[in-house]
């Protein structure tokens, strides 16, 4: 049994070689290659909808709000120790690496808007109270103490306040299929609002892409935390 | 520096990633079909489906225009393909031609269909060698389109009842 462990894993010195090494791989697997292309992802679905009545494809650009969101929100990372720019990016380690921790941070700031877009009502009145109580929320973190687990869950509250009040409460607001009070309700809020809290309606799935988008990138931020003890390649 | 691998591989697959995302928001294709069409465009090998443009091109010679235009739009649905805007160009001509006025929205549609045509060909101007036609470029039936389209004394012209379609 000894032996067959000691060649599996290896033993003492022997051993701790192979098992550094496998974290490396892993390390690097996860910084190089899972994180990216899972940011990539949220980015992808973040812009996405599918229409309410032609059932198609809809691509949303993100709006030059949520690139501002973003940029905040790297701060915030910054801040709250999520990201360690100095661990990661310096002039001791190898251009390739430096290059491949800067492409990550791209996909990070890319997913992060995207991932606003997802919750912002997409025009009217409702698009710039969101956009406010966003760039509120994190601009008054800015100023808070934050450590990465705190910034996490605050993140996660925030983003799930904004999907439930986006793709439950307005959707159902103004969904056709709904109920005579939703529709009568629905009326007369944009009565009331001449207008101004009009947005347009998509499929029901969108709010299912929406919650899986928020999922990754809740998942991808969670990961980085852990990946953050060390970066790889230096 | 065992990373290494592992680091060129992750940056090339989602640099390419990437790139197809960026793609994708460029085009904002509505169905995967679309999806699949852009992706012809962009890698050369898109091609009109044939047998839908023969059957529209025997429906444009029995005069049933409409059905002839949709039958186009089947067989080149990303509006790619000079000779079939040509064609559809030509349909909204023939159909908004009148003896007493032009039907001036079908004009328009075969103003905005020409114009594809004409910059889908910008090198080599395109002929359309059809003995049933009697315009056979895109810049002769653009300057018929344009004409029908502007208002002149010649409107009122009774004489103009004995004009004839082409």
């Amino acid at each position: 049994m000894t032996s067959i462990r000691s060649r599996s894993f290896g033993q003492g010195s022997d051993g701790s070689t192979v098992s550094h090494t496998n974290r490396s791989r892993n390390r690097a697997l996860v910084n190089f290659v899972v994180l990216p292309f899972l940011f990539l992802t949220v980015a992808l679905l973040g812009g996405l909808r599918i229409g309410a009545e032609s059932r198609t494809f809809i691509f949303i650009a993100p709006p030059l709000v949520t690139l501002l969101l973003a940029s905040l929100s790297l701060l915030l990372f910054v801040r709250g120790g999520l990201l360690r720019f100095h661990q990661w990016v310096g002039s001791d380690f190898p251009p390739l690496t430096n290059i491949a921790h800067t492409w990550m941070f791209i996909t990070i700031f890319f997913a992060s808007a995207q991932a606003f877009n997802s919750v912002l009502p997409e025009g009217g009145l409702f698009h710039w109270l969101f956009s406010f109580f966003f760039l509120w929320t994190l601009w008054n973190n800015q100023f808070s103490s934050f450590d990465a687990r705190r910034l996490l869950r605050s993140l996660t509250i925030l983003f799930g306040t904004a999907f439930v009040l986006k793709h439950i409460l307005l959707a159902s607001l103004y969904s056709a299929e709904g109920g005579w009070f939703k529709r009568v309700a629905g009326t007369l809020l944009q009565g009331v609002t001449l207008g101004t809290l009009e947005t347009p309606t998509f499929a029901p799935v969108t709010g299912y892409i929406a919650f899986f988008t928020l999922a990754l990138y809740i998942a991808g931020l969670i990961l980085l935390a852990f990946a953050n003890d060390k970066p790889t390649g230096a | 520096m065992q990373s290494k691998p592992i680091q060129v591989f992750g940056l090339g697959f989602t640099i390419a990633y990437a790139v197809l995302i960026v793609w994708l928001y460029a085009t904002e294709p509505r169905t995967f079909k679309e999806v699949t069409t852009s992706a012809e465009i962009a890698a050369g090998t898109y091609e009109i489906d044939q047998e839908k443009f023969n059957s529209a091109l025997s429906l444009f010679q029995r005069e049933q225009f409409r059905a002839a235009r949709e039958e186009w739009q089947r067989a080149d649905p990303a509006q790619r393909d000079a000779r079939t805007q040509f064609y559809i160009a030509y349909s909204f001509y023939r159909e908004g031609w009148g003896r007493v006025y032009f039907d001036q929205e079908l004009f328009k549609q075969g103003v905005e269909a020409v114009n594809r045509a004409i910059a889908l060909s910008p090198n080599s101007p395109l002929t359309i060698d059809d003995p049933d036609l009697r315009i056979h470029t895109p810049a002769e039936l653009k300057v018929e389109l344009d004409q029908g389209l502007e208002r002149s004394w010649n409107d009122i012209n009774p004489l103009k009842v004995f004009r004839t379609r082409k």
